[in-house]
């Protein structure tokens, strides 16, 4: 699975848990974490439905529109993996 | 101090746009005078000329009541209207790929009839846009 974070340089609200984010997210097999600079990759951001920032994509989805906890984020992941049936 | 008229005026902008703004609180007279006449300091055609610029970037009202706010809040610095201004930006972008979706589409509707004096009921759009309706209705 691969995790987008949509942010931007000097957002306030984008700088939060991103690194707790990325290591729990990371510490699941199967899982690609990925920081989109939305100045850099416009394109990408408007392709995901991105709006607002921070916002956190998986698997080229929309689904968060701010920054979620470790627990909300593992849980999706897990959730999704589950769906896949690759276990991560 | 200026009367409405004289800021209407000085911004390019009717009195009653003025009034509008007042009521959707991003603009307040700094008097009255005794018979009720709207009363303005010299800082609210800077301040008229503000909202102006902002609606022509494509802020809503509510968000430039937002940004007025942050102008005066002392906790706020430059990246908390920098991110505002990146998100109006996606927001923009947003916008300008549905309205190309809907240019596309019409491009082909216009590229099925070759025009002439067709009655409408073989209207080859109006036709398409029935067929386009109907795939709309089964997707949703």
């Amino acid at each position: 699975m691969r995790v987008e974070l949509f942010y931007a340089p000097g957002c306030g609200k984008c700088a939060g848990a991103t690194t707790a984010l990325k290591a729990a997210a990371e510490a699941l097999s199967g899982v690609e974490w990925c920081e989109v600079n939305v100045l850099d990759d416009l394109d990408r951001a408007v392709d995901r439905g991105v709006l607002t920032l921070p916002a956190l994509a998986i698997d080229g989805y929309l689904v968060f529109t701010a920054l979620p906890t470790v627990e909300q984020l593992v849980a999706e992941l897990h959730r999704r993996g589950g769906e896949r049936g690759d276990g991560a | 101090m200026l009367t409405i008229g004289k800021l209407a005026k000085a911004g390019d902008i009717s009195a009653d746009a003025l009034r509008y703004y007042e009521r959707e609180g991003l603009l307040a007279p700094a008097s009255k005078t005794d018979s009720g006449y709207r009363l303005y300091g010299e800082d609210a055609v800077r301040r008229v000329r503000f909202i102006q610029h902002a609606q022509a970037c494509g802020f809503t009202l509510a968000e430039i009541r937002e940004l007025l706010h942050l102008r005066q809040a002392e906790s706020a610095c430059c990246d908390d209207v920098r991110s505002r201004a990146i998100e109006k930006k996606l927001q923009l972008a947003a916008k300008i790929r549905a309205i190309q979706v809907m240019s596309a589409a019409l491009d082909m509707l216009i590229a099925e009839c070759s025009g002439g004096a067709l009655p409408v009921d073989d209207c080859p759009i109006l036709a398409a846009l029935e067929a386009v309706s109907g795939e709309t209705g089964r997707r949703s």
